[in-house]
């Protein structure tokens, strides 16, 4: 299994000379094992990707897309991926099943008129799209994936991708598992903590109990980690955890690589450096605590 | 009046050592006019670099206004709206002026944006500044001091795209993007609708011998034609292709100010770049 990083950032792309090192496109991971490609998210970074397929004109014919759900940082990149107008590549996209809007509806209508001006017929590749639920395992090629759901408003999916030769758990977007429940509904924070209920609360550990089965024993963990924990402690509704957060689970789930992820667009490079340090010195030894950055590979070292 | 770029490139954020210096961020130009009136013609990612310099003064403490024109609802000139904080504190007002479409009504767009399937926001409901949204029609108005004048010159699919000109004490400012001269009539509003301009800022991401789908732009040597024909001051082409490096901007503006030279032209040509300001 090799992993690449194309898109490291949340909520939105950003421009800026101070972020350049991590990187400014949002999320988009490519894994390949045995030749196979799964792209995780459709951020800016997917754009990227694409051009570097084309540049090196691999012989790619099937790709499969993971997508942690549809919020404008995770999709951002969909249109402007080259093979999309492609008719020789076969392309599936996996997503979470809702009962408001399909998969596809979403997609396509992120792209079509009066937001852009493309319709499915555009997209020569030949695309499907597959509705998922958490808790499914199911195989792509040489690796075998499942999911499970991430604390995040309107709902998120978690990745487990595993391969003979590495294991990698993607969760992007996740708040923690103690205050906020998330749901389909909004949360309108109010200073206390939504789950008050026994049932909530019931609901938020066996969230927490399916995220840590989910990364256990992974080689890299790629997790939210947007925020400080002063920010946490202002914004807990928007779905998003803390560096030290993202710390605590990597070290309950005994992965071996905490990699840092959908970095909040105003971190600069400078900041991140001192986050992974703290982080680093908290952590239990044996972790070793990395922040995502583009063009970031990770293979396992034989 | 001044102007001021706050994204200049155009479809996707380009985040790119070679390419921070003209810029990286989508679509969004800030005009004041001298007596502190704010307008923003279209809200791609250079949005979000605005609000926050916005936080600092009035906006960060509620008490800030602004006013939106929007071209059209391409990804490029809209998705920057919801993520700055000024959007989202009470008190503050927002005064949104765009083109409906045919699949709805300017308001029923940026609600679909930001509704929970594509943003945390859910919906326009819970955007926590006053925000009122009138569909843009060709008679001027006036904000303050400023005078707006708005033409919809052309449709791109089912999508109208509006050119705005802002004018204060007889100068004035044209800015027009995503338009092909490609039916009659077109090109010749455009001239008449930027006529004596002192500053056109004109999208023109590729040149004519690019071979590249382009939804829906002219080319940069269309821009120049346009300026030249209508008599303006200084063109600033600006919506940069995603793979444009500084660089090869720099040298396709060279080419084109030698070209203006040799054929006695006055017109100043330039490429916008984020946070470049110029007094109009």
């Amino acid at each position: 299994m090799r992993v690449r990083i194309w898109g490291t950032r949340g909520s939105y792309p950003v421009a800026h000379a101070n972020m350049l090192r991590y990187g400014g496109n949002t999320t988009c991971v490519e894994v390949e094992v045995e030749g196979h490609r799964i792209i995780l998210d459709a951020g800016t970074g997917l754009r990227l990707l694409g051009e570097a397929l084309q540049r090196n004109q691999e012989s790619f014919r099937h790709l499969d897309l993971l997508i942690t759900h549809t919020h404008w940082d995770h999709i951002m990149g969909f249109p402007f991926f080259a093979p999309l107008f492609d008719p020789e590549l076969r392309l599936d996209i996996y997503g979470l099943a809702r009962t408001q809007s399909s998969l596809r509806t979403t997609l396509v209508g992120a792209l079509s008129d009066p937001l852009l001006p493309l319709t499915m017929d555009d997209l020569r590749a030949q695309i499907s799209f597959f509705e998922i639920g958490a808790g499914h395992c199911f195989d792509l090629g040489p690796v075998r994936v499942r999911t499970a759901l991430a604390n995040h408003p309107y709902r998120a999916l978690a990745y487990r991708l595993e391969a003979q030769d590495g294991v990698l758990t993607f969760i992007p977007d996740t708040g923690p598992f103690h205050t906020v429940l998330f749901g389909d509904e909004r949360i309108e924070w109010t200073g206390q903590p939504t789950a008050r209920s026994q049932s909530d609360l019931r609901k938020l550990a066996l969230m927490k109990e399916a995220i840590l089965e989910l990364a256990h024993n992974s080689d890299w963990l790629i997790y939210d980690a947007q925020f400080t924990d002063a920010q946490y402690a202002r914004f807990p509704h928007w779905g998003h955890s803390s560096a030290s957060q993202a710390r605590e689970i990597a070290e309950e789930a005994q992965v071996r690589q905490l990699i840092l992820f959908h970095h909040d667009p105003h971190r600069t490079d400078d900041e991140l450096d001192q986050i992974v340090m703290e982080q680093q010195a908290l952590a239990r030894p044996g972790l070793l605590v990395t922040a995502a950055f583009e063009g970031m590979e990770l293979q396992r070292q034989p | 009046m001044k102007v001021r770029f706050w994204g200049v490139r155009g479809y996707v954020p380009t985040p790119n050592a070679a390419m921070l210096r003209y810029g990286g961020n989508t679509c969004c130009t800030a005009v004041t006019g001298a007596h502190g009136e704010l307008v923003v013609l279209d809200t791609g990612t250079g949005f979000c670099m605005l609000g926050d310099e916005l936080m600092q003064g009035e906006f960060g403490r509620g008490r800030g206004s602004l006013t939106l024109l929007i071209s059209h609802t391409y990804w490029d000139h809209i998705l920057g709206l919801p993520f700055p904080g000024v959007v989202h504190i009470p008190g503050n007002r927002l005064d949104i002026y765009g083109p409906d479409s045919t699949r709805g009504s300017l308001q029923m767009v940026y609600d679909g944006m930001l509704s929970p399937v594509y943003s945390p926001v859910y919906g326009l409901a819970h955007i926590g500044a006053t925000h009122r949204f009138t569909t843009i029609s060709t008679e001027p108005f006036t904000l303050g001091r400023l005078t707006v004048r708005a033409l919809p010159l052309s449709r791109h699919h089912n999508s109208p795209i509006w050119a705005y000109r802002v004018e204060e004490d007889g100068r004035a400012l044209v800015y027009i993007t995503d338009v092909r001269y490609n039916e009659a009539g077109i090109r010749d509003k455009a001239i008449a609708f930027s006529r004596h301009a002192n500053v056109l800022i004109h999208s023109a991401p590729y040149l004519r011998e690019e071979q590249v789908e382009d939804y829906g732009h002219s080319r940069i040597e269309d821009a120049i034609e346009v300026a030249l024909l209508a008599e303006v001051e200084r063109l600033l082409i600006f919506h940069h292709a995603p793979t444009r490096t500084d660089d090869e901007l720099d040298a396709i503006i060279a080419r084109f100010r030698a070209w203006l030279v040799a054929q006695g032209s006055s017109l100043q040509l330039l490429a916008a770049a984020e946070g470049v300001e110029l007094t109009v």
